[in-house]
């Protein structure tokens, strides 16, 4: 739940915020991630109108109240600000007309000043919202990045998740947090991840302990969010399971509803798990560009097979 | 088997370093897959970074979630390093 009171301590100095009134209502939930400029609203056509929407009055609104009489100027207000309502920003530094203090006072709305312009207030306060209000998710993993693709390596405690990640910073990747990896849906579309600021860059191994990694390796083999282009889970090698030999089969994964390409690996002493994952990534770039190692293989060896067939058959 | 308890971090210094190390070493080798909530941030238990990530202070109350096989065992052997305040 986003309140009012959070959104304020937030952005207060990148909005510009100052009260103007209905401070009682400071501990009021915000519902939608909507700012709405009520225009046409205050001229009474009130159809599809949505009273849990953030206000935001601009020159036009404001110069409209004024010229209204002023019996009708609370009467046009009383009917778009209601107790639903969760808080009324006026823009522009102007000043509001006293009717809209009143009513924001008695109903106990927030009413908060910016000295932003009304179109750049709207659409970052739009913007701020949306982040605050995208869906995030906690997973068990270790988040690296390995050349520009940021990658989860994910598996059952004492698989070996940390030294795999532990060798790839060593090759001179990155590490963005270890076993704990915050996850947040972006723009709807792509995943970011991130790890808590109080465990950020540390990382525990086995018989070491607790190890600061951008202290050891340098600034340069940590970053603080990455988006994640894939999940990799590292498996203890089991004989009877059989594991992908050929790559023409394409797995996801899905996460908070974006599905991520996914990989396997089995693990056994001897393998070099960083080298892998480096190949896994590399791979993967690679089809990004358009080219598919097994696909294109596949293609040459089906050629193949009809020709020799065209062959034979004219050999007969 | 699936288990979940509520309890009460009562060592004066909250879940440190120590006390994680306590919790972990406990459950290292149970079958079962233990998870621990607090101020609403859910956590492996079997991972240190994760329990230390939760920075549960005194007073704190954290949500045990135990589940499989050994769960019963797991459960009474956490509550009660919980309970003994990891012997601080």
């Amino acid at each position: 739940m986003v309140t009012v009171r959070q959104v304020f301590d937030s952005y207060k100095d990148t909005l510009v915020f100052e009260v103007l009134g209905g401070k009682k209502g400071f501990s009021k939930s915000i519902k939608l991630p909507e700012v709405h400029r009520p225009g046409l609203s205050l001229s009474g056509y009130l159809k599809n109108y949505v009273n849990q929407r953030i206000l935001v009055f601009g020159n036009s609104e404001v110069s409209y109240i004024n010229d209204l009489d002023s019996d009708v100027r609370s009467d046009r207000l009383s009917s778009i600000i209601t107790q639903e309502t969760p808080l009324v920003v006026v823009a522009g530094k102007l000043a509001p007309p006293i009717e809209l203090i009143n009513s924001c006072n008695s109903l106990g709305v927030p009413l908060l000043r910016s000295s932003l312009k009304t179109m750049e207030l709207q659409s970052r306060l739009t913007y701020l919202l949306l982040e605050k209000f995208s869906p995030t998710t906690t997973c068990h993993g270790t988040l690296v990045e390995a050349f520009g693709v940021g990658v989860i390596i994910q598996g059952d405690s004492s698989v070996g998740k940390s030294e795999a990640a532990l060798s790839l910073i060593e090759r001179g990747h990155r590490l963005i947090t270890d076993d704990v990896v915050k996850v947040k849906l972006r723009e709807g579309l792509y995943l970011e991840g991130y790890g808590a600021e109080l465990t950020r860059h540390l990382m525990e191994i086995r018989g070491i302990g607790i190890i600061n990694v951008a202290h050891l390796y340098g600034a340069v083999c940590v970053r603080d969010d990455k988006r994640i282009d894939m999940v990799i889970k590292l498996e203890v090698w089991d004989d009877k399971k059989f594991y992908d030999r050929v790559g023409l089969e394409e797995k996801h994964i899905d996460l908070l509803g974006v599905k991520v390409p996914y990989h396997i690996i089995p693990v056994k002493p001897g393998r070099d798990v960083a080298l892998l994952i480096e190949t896994i990534v590399l791979n993967h770039r690679l089809k990004e560009m358009g080219y598919n190692s097994a696909k294109d293989f596949n293609i040459k060896l089906l050629e193949t097979i009809s020709r020799k067939q065209r062959k034979r058959k004219t050999s007969l | 088997m699936k288990l979940s308890y509520k309890i009460k971090v009562k060592n004066p210094l909250g879940l440190h370093a120590r006390p994680a190390t306590v919790i972990v070493r406990l459950i290292q080798d149970a079958k079962s897959s233990v998870s621990f909530t607090c101020h609403n941030e859910t956590v492996n238990a079997k991972s240190i970074m994760g329990i230390l990530m939760l920075a549960a202070g005194k007073n704190s109350i954290v949500r045990i979630d135990v589940e499989g096989e050994d769960a019963q065992d797991v459960m009474s052997k956490l509550t009660e390093v919980f309970e003994n305040g990891f012997g601080e």
